[in-house]
């Protein structure tokens, strides 16, 4: 790791000779991060509720036939990262005094607003780590936070790509390897971790964006005679029980409480050596931001053997439930529910699956599905349903009150590979059998039931890593794609086709909007190039 | 616009691969085609290059250590070396920040006395070098996916599956299409996967066929490759390539051969398939 410092603290000072001096002065107040997204796109999601749902009501239904596209940046001199030829933009863009960032694994990239021209990029030369996916980077006054393949967390000059420090949180030859944004909130930058190829436990990690000193570190799995251990056989399958958490999480102010999405548990395919529900992997967690304690827990995936990594977005909004205002959470999780609770409680208030499955007889009394254990991986093998969502971010749009979600039905066979006692690693495979299919779904969070529902026609199977995100908007739009290149727009209240275009792959990251002199943009990244649409003068 | 020039990467050559991985890929997708055409050296060493484990381990020398590991080292970390009155050492700092027993080999050497463990001393060099490499082949097993393979799944009970068939196939099919299917693929799993899901490519009679009409009131007919909400691309009986865009209002009937298959898969159990596999397993 010494030999990467040096040649990163090279590197970065090289971009700083080559920034134009045209660089906008970037500084985002910490009290503005997580503010509704009008002028910037200050999270991940746009807001801390993870909702992607924009007030802009400039492009609507009656001119959304004329929107055009006003630039293009694409990727080059990368190459290909291993595991993919051309490198994938799968980050959501953040926008903030007219610079946009974005990243692919172990890049950087500052872009003019107005033409997408770079004003600087910091490159990372990474020292192992998984490099099949990079979410963004936080912002904090003039800091960019970044994280590397193999676990650091970089802090860039905003302006310069000047690197100030850096930090290593986690052992890449464990294989935890990050391809996540850090959240930023007040003075936290909350970073989370990836990697289940060999038994470690998940956790978060909070850290000063000033020093980068670690604040507090909450485990996905517990120890130390926490009562949770008795859904582990011991301590020591409860300390190698995975959980990772590569996800941001959501955030509601008034309760002061992080909403965190966490993974599989370990070993992931093959569950006869942890007998129990094995907590806090599989869940929603709530955590007090200053102090990483758990408030309370939700297990959607109790004894996980599918690899139904529960990292989905969890979407914070409040309705009127019984004639009371409620502060809610929900998920369309990827073991096939949608789920809906309290976020104040964690109680909750609807478990209801949202593709076709068979591998549950009922909830628990406190709504976690039951499954059979006859649909764990067999040697012989034991079908079941892929994974119905993934990572790609899901929406919520307050007028109709629908949550949106591009899910995938299909069936597949999974295999236990290691039937010994103490199995480790995956332990198993799955194969996908029949046809899968991608169907966009709109969701009444307060029933579980779809209102409408778009199944994009393919006669090859949807492909593995589930649709691109999406975005709804004040003025009814839902913007997504499909699975062969088109960038789409529906209606959000009736799932009506608006708009489609064919870029050149198909969309890949999360889909950004925003008001820039006078006019409303539409920025989206798909494969390697960045797309920047506007409705003409 | 400049940037600076990347430094080469050292020691590491990456192979181009798209093997579904664990943190995004639904698990369903683990097997892809391509996957599959591989030789199983390929597979393990794109999945080694795509999850960006360590070193690759010397497999003679793990052989060589094997049986010093089990003499030596197995009664306390286990046979597989996952732990029994000592701790698993499939994720021990030790073994994972060892390439070639450049830091193990010491290590050994003083053991570490405070916690019980014995220093091996004795043992030369080599042989220290081989349990390395032995250790580092358990981890390989667990942490590297394209290493594992799928076990015997022929656990179905051949007579009962012979009833299915022909209870629930005969409608479509003749004895015909199962004589010597037990002998037509490569693994038992494939025959599994082929008689539940046949593969469409290169088939003529698995191909879906598209009837659209369009706006105009043209009725295009042919074997449809692609479909979209905005376009079909289909195979007419002339051989001709034809890219319809769908209009709204434009009509389209795709008659799929593997329709009745995929209603099967929907409801098919677990037993159905293993009993069905091993009845068709013995028609060779």
């Amino acid at each position: 790791m010494k030999l990467a410092s040096g040649a990163c603290a090279a590197i970065a000072t090289a971009a700083l000779a080559g920034a134009s001096p045209a660089v906008p002065h970037v500084s985002l107040d910490p009290n503005a991060i997580g503010k509704a997204p009008i002028t910037s796109w200050t999270t991940f999601n746009g807001d801390y509720s993870g909702q992607r749902y924009s007030t802009l009501t400039q492009i609507a239904p009656a001119n959304v036939n004329q929107l055009a596209q006003q630039w293009v940046f694409k990727i080059t001199g990368v190459g290909a990262q291993r595991g993919a030829p051309v490198p994938v933009i799968k980050c959501t863009p953040l926008l903030v005094d007219g610079v946009i960032y974005i990243t692919i694994p172990d890049h950087v990239w500052a872009l003019d607003v107005r033409t997408g021209s770079p004003l600087w990029r910091y490159d990372w030369v990474d020292h192992g780590g998984h490099l099949v996916g990079q979410r963004g980077v936080g912002i904090w006054r003039s800091t960019v936070f970044f994280l590397t393949p193999d676990n650091w967390l970089i802090a860039l000059n905003a302006n310069t790509g000047r690197e100030l420090w850096r930090r290593n949180y986690a052992d890449a030859r464990k294989q935890y390897f990050s391809t996540s944004a850090p959240l930023i909130v007040k003075n936290h930058v909350i970073v989370g971790v990836g990697g289940d190829a060999m038994d470690m436990p998940g956790f978060l990690d909070s850290f000063d964006p000033e020093t980068g000193d670690l604040q507090w570190t909450w485990w996905s799995t517990p120890r130390n005679g926490d009562p949770a251990l008795k859904t582990w056989p011991n301590e020591a399958t409860s300390d190698h029980g995975g959980g990772m958490t590569w996800m941001p999480g959501t955030y509601d102010p008034e309760l002061n409480l992080l909403y965190w999405p966490t993974g599989n548990t370990n070993p992931v395919f093959a569950g006869q050596g942890r007998p129990g529900a094995n907590l806090w992997t599989e869940a929603i967690v709530a955590l007090d931001l200053d102090t990483g304690k758990l408030k309370w827990y939700f297990q959607v995936s109790p004894h996980d053997t599918h690899d139904f990594d529960n990292t989905t977005a969890p979407i914070l909004f409040d309705q009127v439930v019984d004639g009371k205002p409620r502060k809610l959470v929900a998920q369309a999780a990827r073991n096939g529910f949608f789920i809906t609770l309290d976020r104040v409680t964690g109680k909750y208030l609807v478990v209801k699956p949202y593709v076709p499955l068979d591998y549950y007889s009922g909830l628990s009394q406190e709504g976690e599905p039951i499954p059979f254990p006859d649909k764990d991986p067999t040697v012989g093998g034991s079908i079941n349903i892929v994974n119905a969502s993934n990572w790609p971010a899901p929406a919520y749009n307050p007028q109709t009150g629908l949550v949106y979600v591009n899910s995938v039905e299909g069936k597949a066979i999974y295999y236990l590979t290691d039937d010994s006692k103490e199995p480790s690693g995956y332990g198993g495979t799955g194969m996908s059998i029949g046809y899968s299919q991608r169907v966009l779904q709109a969701i009444d969070p307060l029933t579980g039931n779809a209102v409408w529902k778009h199944a994009y026609p393919n006669l090859n199977n949807a492909p593995t890593t589930v649709g691109p995100s999406i975005l709804t908007t004040a003025s009814n739009l839902l913007v997504t794609g499909d699975d062969q290149k088109n960038v789409i727009i529906y209606s959000a209240d009736k799932g009506d086709v608006l708009w489609h275009h064919e870029v050149g792959a198909n969309e890949s990251g999360g889909v950004i909007t925003y008001i820039l002199d006078g006019k409303q943009y539409v920025l989206f990244g798909a494969g390697d190039s960045l797309y920047a649409w506007s409705l003409p003068q | 616009m400049r940037h600076p020039v990347v430094p080469v990467m050292l020691a590491m050559v990456f192979a181009l691969v798209t093997t579904a991985t664990g943190q995004e890929e639904p698990s369903g997708g683990q097997n892809t085609a391509q996957h599959q055409s591989m030789t199983p050296e390929q597979r393990a060493a794109s999945t080694r290059a795509l999850l960006g484990l360590g070193p690759e381990p010397d497999k003679a020398a793990a052989a060589r250590g094997a049986p010093l590991y089990q003499k030596n080292c197995a009664f306390c970390h286990g046979p597989q070396a996952r732990g029994a009155t000592g701790p698993s050492l499939i994720t021990s700092d030790e073994v994972l920040n060892d390439d070639h027993g450049e830091r193990l080999t010491p290590f050994l050497q003083k053991g570490r006395p405070e916690s019980g463990m014995p220093a091996f001393a004795t043992l030369p060099l080599d042989q220290l070098r081989d349990i390395s490499e032995f250790l580092h082949l358990q981890v390989e097993e667990v942490a590297n996916r394209g290493t594992y393979h799928v076990l015997n799944i022929v656990v179905g009970n051949a007579p009962k599956g012979q009833a299915y068939v022909a209870a629930r196939c005969m409608s479509c099919h003749t004895g015909d299409t199962f004589a010597h299917i037990g002998s037509k693929f490569r693994s038992a799993e494939q025959l599994q996967h082929e008689w539940i899901w046949p593969t469409r490519a290169g088939s003529s009679t698995r191909a879906a066929t598209a009837t659209v009409k369009t706006l105009d009131g043209a009725t295009i007919t042919g074997r449809a490759t692609q479909i979209s909400d905005f376009r079909i691309t289909l195979v007419d009986s002339a051989g001709q390539t034809r890219v319809v865009n769908l209009e709204p209002g434009a009509e389209v009937q795709i008659k799929d051969p593997l329709a009745a298959h995929q209603e099967m898969i929907m409801t098919l159990t677990n037993d159905d398939m293993h009993n069905v596999t091993a009845y068709l397993a013995t028609l060779k």
